[in-house]
């Protein structure tokens, strides 16, 4: 059975008036932008964006073995402060949903804090604060962990949620089997939270990976700090943030992809030996 | 080792609030090796709580619960170790979403008893052919019927070898062409001398399956007789009351 989309719980099916109504606004909309697009352009050209001098370093080796290079950093930094964030969330979460009052509290508090406060503020902590406390970080570190401290709250609330989503009868027949708190969480209840957690643990890696570009900051050379270079080097500013803008948003767009398929995967698996 | 005389399950003078609702008045009741007990009466009596505080999924506020003899532990590894010897039979089935029904039944005796993996495989293998759905053991709890999954979760509960087996209306969630596969393995269950405490609305099997009925009425034992006695003459006034109500049904 196919599974219904979100358009098919919201609506019922168009009848022959509404279905000329979106044959009508889809082409209206698609002029709308080609109309855009062309005043874009127009634009562009007017003021010699287009001139091939802001374009043809793109067709060389370099520019581009230097834009990999930046974002191989990127997605270093992005995915060790994701690791991060999701084991200190992890943690967090342990502690917001501990016994203890008090490990409650200190959970809480943290999670709020880090949630409250912006990215920027915690880079400029790392960067000027951290150093002069006598802790030398690489620059490295000091974009990987800002953003890590910063996710970690949201993680940590995400998690949090999927556990509270888990049906309380699978814990009481856990319970009932003879599991104690420990083992019940490991085998029984955080399998299932996991699997209702991944889109948006997915949707906080993409914020993370987003907030690298913060990098430039702390002069880790990441894809954006790289791209300020070439803007510098060739004097050609829109171009090269077209083109980085683009490279985010293709990896953007492959998360969620790996998003969809694991969810989807994980639907399979909820079917496996179906007939 | 375990005495007979001695209940398997023994309730004394259980006394239990929901903030102001009185849910267990002084209930008193006892289950003995091999019986067949059925609680019976109209919803909100405290039929399920009842059965729930028997393994502690519900605390009760004065008396005291044994089981063989030995209060119920308050908390801890001494807790989930009476508990994982009364087996617990739900509603809602509860069985392990995230896992297929051969690991449904093989979880509890692997990591709570520390069984051989081989030996708990077999023994859940055998228990899900004795329930009748051992052809599904690779499946996971939602692609089967509601009937399935009750006999997958009784399964599950023999898996753990109890002395007891609590049922909290095991049919109630169930289309009624599958309440009769259920029931048809309590009866087997029964018969083979398991000691039970049931908690249903099906009156037809508790007549022909309990070796004593327990009525209750706002959260009171208001009867305690003989399946025979307690459907056809039944002594209280409430029992008759609720008896012929279900008839004009």
């Amino acid at each position: 059975m196919k599974k219904p989309s979100i358009r098919d719980i919201l609506y019922e099916p168009p009848g022959p008036k509404a279905q000329r109504r979106i044959r009508i606004t889809t082409a209206a909309a698609l002029l709308l932008i080609a109309g855009l697009v062309f005043l874009i352009i127009r634009q562009f050209a007017e003021t010699g964006q287009l001139n091939a001098r802001y374009w043809a370093f793109f067709g060389r080796g370099t520019t581009w073995r230097f834009l990999g290079e930046g974002l191989l950093s990127t997605v270093e930094a992005a995915v060790t402060g994701a690791l991060i964030s999701f084991a200190a969330g992890f943690v967090l979460m342990r502690g917001r949903l501990n016994r203890f009052p008090v490990i409650r509290f200190l959970s809480a508090a943290v999670i709020e804090f880090t949630r409250g406060v912006p990215t920027l503020l915690f880079i400029y902590f790392f960067f000027l604060a951290v150093p002069r406390m006598g802790w030398a970080l690489s620059s490295f570190w000091k974009i990987t962990l800002p953003c890590a401290v910063s996710a970690c709250g949201v993680v940590a609330e995400a998690l949090r949620s999927g556990v509270n989503a888990v049906p309380k009868g699978q814990r009481e027949a856990a319970l009932s089997l003879g599991f104690g708190e420990i083992r019940l969480f490991y085998k029984i209840i955080f399998p299932q939270a996991f699997r209702f957690v991944i889109p948006s643990l997915i949707a906080e890696l993409v914020i993370v990976l987003k907030d690298t570009t913060f990098a430039s900051v702390v002069s880790y050379a990441d894809l954006m700090q790289n791209a300020k270079v070439l803007i510098s080097n060739y004097d050609a500013m829109l171009s090269v943030y077209l083109v980085v803008a683009a490279i985010y948003i293709l990896i953007n767009c492959l998360l969620n992809k790996l998003s969809e398929y694991l969810a989807r995967r994980m639907d399979r698996a909820a079917e496996r030996g179906a007939a | 080792m375990t005495d007979n005389n001695v209940p398997v399950i023994d309730v004394r003078h259980a006394d239990k609030h929901f903030g102001k609702l009185h849910v267990l008045r002084d209930i008193s009741l006892s289950v003995n090796r091999g019986e067949v007990v059925v609680i019976i009466g109209p919803s909100g009596s405290g039929k399920s709580t009842l059965c729930r505080t028997i393994n502690r999924l519900e605390t009760i506020d004065s008396g005291e619960i044994l089981i063989e003899g030995v209060p119920i532990p308050p908390e801890g590894k001494k807790l989930a170790a009476m508990r994982s010897r009364i087996g617990m039979v739900f509603q809602s089935f509860n069985l392990f979403a995230h896992m297929t029904i051969l690991e449904n039944v093989v979880a509890a005796p692997r990591s709570v008893l520390r069984r051989n993996k081989k030996e708990a495989r077999e023994e859940a293998l055998r228990l899900l052919e004795r329930v009748g759905v051992a052809d599904q053991k690779d499946k996971v709890p939602a692609q089967l019927s509601g009937g399935q999954q009750q006999r997958a979760a009784i399964a599950r509960a023999l898996a753990m070898r109890p002395k007891a087996m609590l049922f909290d209306e095991p049919t109630s969630a169930l289309d009624p062409e599958m309440i009769g596969e259920v029931l048809t393995v309590m009866t087997e269950l029964a018969a083979d001398g398991m000691t039970m405490l049931i908690v249903t609305h099906e009156m037809n099997f508790a007549r022909r399956v309990a070796d004593r009925i327990v009525f209750m009425d706002e959260g009171a034992i208001v009867e305690e007789n003989t399946p025979k006695e307690f459907f056809e003459c039944p002594r209280s006034r409430r029992a008759r009351d609720f008896l012929s109500s279900l008839r004009d049904r």
